[in-house]
């Protein structure tokens, strides 16, 4: 297969097929490929703007039962390390997230057995009694797949009343790669199949919300089965239209069950690019700084990424896997007039917010990430209580009396009982 | 390819870092094919009373520090040179070596062979944005009979490098014994650190301009695996500073000879391992099979 004759097709606005993609993503020089992405994202982007948006990364809880063996982050039922976040502190979060500017909480968590549905109905109302404006960018599809499950309704109707508590959009997390081969080897699988991941965010999609869409690529898979995660992506958005952009990211191995490395630099810089020219559909494409370092999260911008992401304020995850960069506003936006564009804000809508806001106001500069909670913290929210653990150790924890307040300890899994307890 | 001093100004100017890497790319496989090198290195430090500890992967045994006296120096040579077993022993910056002669009243020849009749074979570094006499102390190195490892870059003096750039390709043009340059700078403001695109742009517009050194050069703990691996597909050949330890705790895969063999590869270029003194250990795909073999 002549590369020429693909470039040119791809420079042409032309879609690309399956073969044409691989050859491609194979082949191509790196700089050729990063020619054609940044060729891609000037057609889609004349104007110069890289986006970026004020929000902050919170997970709600560490405590899983999906055990994906790629993962570093996850806790189990029963953990002396496994914590659940209070409403208040949530709402501390998210007072310090409007005060540097920021107008979303990017929520996402472990599969937790004792958090039911009406936990985060009550969490979702709550905030946005208090918050009216602020905006809930939450739940990944293999999260509403376990609420489904845990509560028994159809994914349409979790949605659904997800929606009427206060959900505004659905972050794409839990994608992995798109491939159910894959997914048996990662052991998420069962937390949700390429099918089921792509049929959640049909019904997000068909409910009226946008969802972004995210590929964890450098496990276990193939070149054609990056390609056919791709593939899958620009599939559904033929038919919905519903995803604002894409974020790729490599395997982050340190800490994890599955162990290994991680691809590198450029290996990102050609996967973003081979996404930007096969995702055709997608206006905008993230730059992952969070995994790549800020200096090839800001070489992202030449090759096809016109957006730096979020300007996290909190990060878990992928810190639980070794790696921990930030970048606060300031930082991004030098790093996006550097490479010679123009930085704005953004809501989850990619909609522009304005200009920088350090620029308009003073905003304590931000060195370090957050993490969910100060290390050492290992209390247990009060209104656990009011909702039913599924899990033995969770139920077990419920009954105890919290020292504190001589009321019943309302411990999903957190903390382990007093040996008096026994 | 010949490029104009127009030409070169718009680069420089440009924010299109493909075009220019792509340029530099095209004048680093003239000279050096799809081969990258690098080599392993032992830092022992400058301090006498510092462990010497050189691992057996070790392509060149480095002091690292400013030495206090002129006899500390000449001892610690001695020291690292008895423990190299054949690996070529390296040291000091060339600019602390400057000050040390002024400092004792001894010219830098002198305590150049000085050095030499110790043990030492290369001068560490030159950065030539802390030299007194660039041109004068790099041809003393050659005289006194010894090597210098590459010329370096101590701070950026602003986000336009041309003129450091410039004045490297100069300083080469007059004494010819530069091997290699390390463009990125080894001090930087951790404030407002440099950006992905200046490093780039950097090293590319370092190939193009510097185009009578041999090897452009990046440093692999410094800058990260990362960034010296984009390095290498925008003009850099030569990756400096790989741990010689051969630390496998985190598993075969991620040791520092596999890391970095694996960031070559994928960079789109072979891998060949050198020592200090530029020789040729062996290609790094027979030596991963044997060690596979006996492990
Ligand atoms: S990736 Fe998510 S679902 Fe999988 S174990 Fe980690 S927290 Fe649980």
């Amino acid at each position: 297969m002549d590369l020429e004759a693909i470039a040119s097709k791809a420079l042409a606005g032309a879609r690309i097929d399956r073969a044409e993609a691989l050859e491609l993503y194979r082949r191509a020089p790196t700089p050729r490929l990063g020619r054609l992405a940044d060729h891609v994202r000037a057609h889609k982007h004349p104007d110069r703007i890289v986006t970026y948006i004020v929000d902050r990364n919170v997970n709600y809880t560490n405590i899983c039962v999906a055990k994906c063996n790629f993962c570093a982050f996850y806790r189990s039922v029963g953990s002396s390390e496994g914590y659940v976040l209070g409403f208040e502190e949530l709402f501390r979060k998210i007072d310090e997230t409007i005060a540097v500017g920021g107008a979303q909480l990017l929520l996402q968590g472990g599969h937790n057995p004792d958090l039911p549905l009406a936990w985060y109905e009550d969490l979702f109302r709550a905030v946005k009694q208090r918050y009216p404006a602020f905006k809930l960018h939450a739940l990944s599809p293999p999260e509403v797949i376990h609420l489904s499950r845990l509560s028994q309704l159809p994914v349409p109707a979790v949605i659904d009343r997800l929606i009427a508590a206060g959900l505004d959009s659905v972050p794409g997390g839990g994608a992995e790669i798109l491939v159910d081969r894959v997914r048996r080897l990662l052991h998420c699988y069962g937390k949700a199949t390429a099918d089921e991941w792509l049929a959640v965010m049909r019904h997000a999609h068909r409910a009226g919300l946008r969802t972004t869409a995210t590929m964890m690529y450098g496990t276990v898979e193939t070149d054609e089965e990056r390609i056919e995660h791709l593939l899958r992506l620009r599939e559904l958005q033929d038919e919905t239209g519903g995803f604002t952009a894409f974020i790729t990211w490599s395997y982050q191995p340190a800490n994890t069950e599955l162990g290994g490395t991680e691809a590198t630099g450029v290996d990102y810089l050609r996967t973003l690019a081979i996404a930007r020219i096969v995702l055709d559909n997608f206006d905008n494409l993230q730059a992952s700084w969070v995994t790549q370092g800020g200096k090839v999260g800001q070489l992202s911008l030449a090759y096809g990424a016109n957006d730096m992401g979020s300007v996290m304020i909190e990060e878990n995850v992928v810190r639980a896997a070794g790696a921990s960069y930030c970048m606060d506003e300031v930082e991004i936006v030098r790093n996006v007039e550097d490479a010679g564009f123009i930085p704005k804000r953004r809501n989850m809508h990619y909609e522009i917010l304005g200009d920088p806001i350090f620029r308009d106001r003073d905003v304590p500069r931000m060195l370090e990430l957050a993490t969910a909670r100060a290390a050492g913290d290992t209390h247990v929210p009060d209104e656990l209580a009011d909702y039913e653990a599924r899990s033995r150790a969770g139920k077990q924890l419920r009954v105890i009396p919290n020292p504190e307040t001589a009321a019943p300890r309302t411990c999903s899994a957190g903390t382990p009982p007093p040996r008096s307890a026994h | 390819m010949t490029i104009t001093e127009q030409e070169l100004t718009s680069l420089a100017a440009s924010h299109d870092i493909i075009s220019l890497g792509a340029i530099a790319d095209g004048l680093r496989r003239q000279r050096h094919g799809t081969n990258a090198t690098f080599v392993r290195v032992a830092e022992i430090a400058a301090d006498p009373s510092a462990p010497i500890a050189i691992a057996p992967a070790a392509g060149e045994a480095r002091i690292v520090g400013a030495p206090p006296t002129r006899a500390a120096a000449a001892d610690r040579v001695a020291q690292v040179a008895a423990s190299a077993n054949g690996v070529a022993v390296s040291g000091f910056s060339l600019a602390d070596l400057e000050e040390l002669a002024a400092r004792e009243g001894v010219t830098l020849r002198a305590l150049l062979e000085q050095l030499r009749a110790a043990g030492l074979e290369i001068v560490s570094e030159a950065p030539i944005d802390r030299l007194r006499d660039a041109r004068r102390s790099i041809e003393e190195v050659n005289i006194a009979g010894l090597a210098l490892a590459r010329v370096t870059i101590h701070q950026p003096q602003s986000t336009d490098p041309m003129s450091q750039l410039k004045t490297v390709a100069e300083l080469q043009r007059a004494v010819a014994v530069i091997r290699a340059f390390a463009p990125l700078p080894r001090r930087v403001n951790p404030a407002v650190p440099t950006t992905g695109y200046e490093d780039i742009r950097r090293v590319a517009l370092a190939r193009i301009v510097a185009d009578n050194v041999p090897s452009i050069q990046v440093d692999w703990s410094l800058y990260g695996p990362k960034l010296a691996q984009v390095a290498l597909t925008v003009g850099a050949d030569d990756v400096d500073g790989v741990s010689a330890d051969d630390d496998v705790s985190q598993g075969y895969r991620r040791s520092p000879l596999e890391e970095i063999r694996r960031n070559i590869h994928a960079a789109g270029y072979e891998p060949v391992q050198r020592t200090g003194r530029w020789d040729v250990l062996r290609a790094v795909d027979e030596l991963t099979t044997q060690d596979e073999r006996s492990r």
